[in-house]
């Protein structure tokens, strides 16, 4: 053994043949994807460019980002009751969230959204007033039931489900011995749950929320079927009448990847601001000591 | 009669399930006085302490915290479950420390000493910071009271949680096992805040192995075995001279 001193040699990683056959694989998979997808004039990039901004894809995109944001806001609040209606020890208060969940999980939301868009049918008048008086006014409900408001609350109701969930998860895991600690004080039960269980139930909501909200952004795609105009319908609109069915989608699609990447980010964000109050100090329950502790005699 | 700072209870049963942890449990404590139960694991004795402040309710018997019937209030026939507000109200009157320190993991040392009087009370925020940092400096951390939970040692943990206690100015404080989380070297620091604190004239009731802490520092001990209490007395004369066996047997096992 010549050359280096044998002390300072580098010492290499071992690799095996089925990494440098994964590379080839790979690379020659990419190549083909690409030059295909390159060449194929059926991909009508031209055509993908030009509508990409084009004024009625950017106003359904709004529309996505808006039915987001309000469904995905109206959601958490409705699902933040229903967690803490769960969580009651009062049974009916309890039972009643619990089915709530059961039914608006268990039920495709793509029927929850036809069906609250044919709500008129089921009750077609709506009336606000005071039970056995005159006192009051009714709506017809198929005016008050656009596509719009179908869409928004099909979608906040099905998301509070998951949501309530998602929180119901966060509470039982904090832990015992801080709401004894809370009661301890004479907290009351809102105090309780404001200022000890919310605030540490936090960073397991947090995660399982930003994983919700692109599920939505990428769910409000189903609302095309009520012929709500966002980004999906509205590329959609164009191909019927353009025939460009393959680029008007990849435009649809490229947006959702755009905009989910970019959720994305805020999310990581919001982990780590929430990650200090999760660290705990390994806690290790020990057996009597038997040796004195200083200043004090045994 | 003044009954601040006693603990008076009386025939105290207690079951879990099938399980009877207190069986006709009595139990009289002073004010001022420092009471250290011992006895082995499962011998009811943490949760006697658990029910005096309403962590745990009792099945039967008469308990007065305070002078007051604890949680409930006395008709011709029954024990009524006093209203939340009531029973919280009777808690800030009892401090409770427990052997996992259950300090709030997102809030720092002095917002965690400031909490009970700030958001029970509705204390004065900036008169509370005061005394917090008051609470914070007597338990030997001054320093720390922008410190979380989780940049504390064991013993630092529990001496914060110890401040968040006093800053409810109880008159009667638990302590539940509270140095058996730590590490042997930390035992010292809380045992002597601890300490400090017997001399003030607060009614202690501590459920502790030290032996060491029950002989120098209380007037009472109490050792409790299967849900009874067996024997009680002085703490130096139980702790030199046991009469009943079984508290022969334990403290050959644990001195």
């Amino acid at each position: 053994m010549s050359g280096l001193d044998s002390a300072l040699k580098p010492r290499l990683k071992r690799r095996s043949t089925f990494e440098y056959v994964s590379w080839v694989v790979c690379i020659l998979v990419g190549v083909g994807v690409l030059s295909s997808v390159a060449t194929n004039p059926n991909f009508k990039w031209d055509v993908v460019a030009k509508y990409f901004t084009h004024e009625s894809i950017l106003r359904g995109l709004m529309l996505t980002i808006f039915l987001t944001v309000a469904s995905m806001a109206l959601g958490t609040l409705l699902g933040l009751g229903l967690a803490i209606m769960r969580a009651s020890t009062i049974k009916p208060i309890a039972a009643l969230a619990g089915v709530y969940i059961t039914i608006f999980r268990g039920t495709p939301v793509l029927v929850q959204l036809i069906f609250w868009f044919n709500i008129s049918a089921l009750y077609p008048n709506l009336s606000i007033g005071i039970p056995f008086t005159d006192i009051g006014t009714a709506i017809d409900t198929n005016a008050l039931m656009g596509p719009i408001t179908a869409a928004l609350i099909g979608l906040t109701l099905n998301e509070a489900a998951y949501m309530a969930e998602i929180i119901r998860g966060g509470f039982s895991s904090v832990g015992k011995g801080q709401i004894e600690a809370a009661d301890s004080l004479g907290m009351s039960g809102a105090m309780k749950m404001r200022k000890v269980i919310i605030p540490q139930a936090m960073p397991s909501i947090i995660p399982a929320t930003g994983n919700q909200v692109i599920g939505m952004f990428k769910g409000t795609s189903l609302v095309s079927v009520l012929g709500v105009a966002e980004l999906l319908q509205s590329a959609q609109l164009i191909y019927a009448r353009t025939y460009e069915t393959i680029p008007l989608l990849i435009v649809a699609s490229l947006w959702y990847l755009v905009m989910t990447m970019l959720l994305s980010y805020p999310q990581s964000k919001l982990e780590q601001k929430y990650s200090h109050t999760s660290a705990r100090v390994p806690r290790k329950a020990r057996k009597v000591t038997l040796t004195a502790p200083e200043g004090i005699a045994r | 009669m003044n009954a601040d700072g006693t603990i008076h209870a009386q025939k105290i049963r207690k079951s879990f399930g099938p399980k009877t942890v207190l069986k006709n449990v009595d139990l009289h404590i002073a004010s001022g006085e420092i009471c250290c139960i011992i006895g082995p694991s499962g011998s009811g004795k943490s949760t006697l302490l658990r029910c005096i402040n309403g962590l745990e309710t009792i099945d039967s018997g008469i308990l007065k915290v305070n002078g007051e019937d604890f949680g409930y209030y006395e008709t011709d026939t029954a024990y009524h479950a006093l209203p939340p507000k009531k029973l919280a109200q009777q808690r800030t009157r009892v401090g409770m420390v427990f052997q996992s320190f259950n300090l709030f993991p997102n809030m720092t040392a002095r917002d965690n000493v400031m909490a009970g009087p700030v958001l029970v009370k509705h204390a004065d925020k900036k008169q509370s910071a005061k005394h917090a940092q008051e609470l914070l400096t007597s338990v030997g951390l001054e320093a720390f009271g922008d410190r979380y939970p989780a940049e504390l040692s064991g013993g630092q943990q529990q001496r914060v949680a110890i401040a968040r206690s006093l800053a409810m100015n109880p008159e009667i404080i638990l302590f539940d096992e509270p140095t058996s989380a730590l590490d042997p070297e930390k035992v010292g620091e809380v045992l002597n805040v601890m300490q400090d604190l017997a001399k003030k004239g607060m009614t202690m009731v501590v459920v502790t192995h030290e032996m060491g802490f029950a002989r120098e520092v209380a007037d009472t001990l109490i050792f409790m075995d299967d849900g009874n209490v067996v024997e009680r007395g002085d703490a130096r004369e139980i702790l030199t001279n046991p009469k009943e066996p079984r508290t022969q047997t334990f403290l050959k096992q644990v001195l």
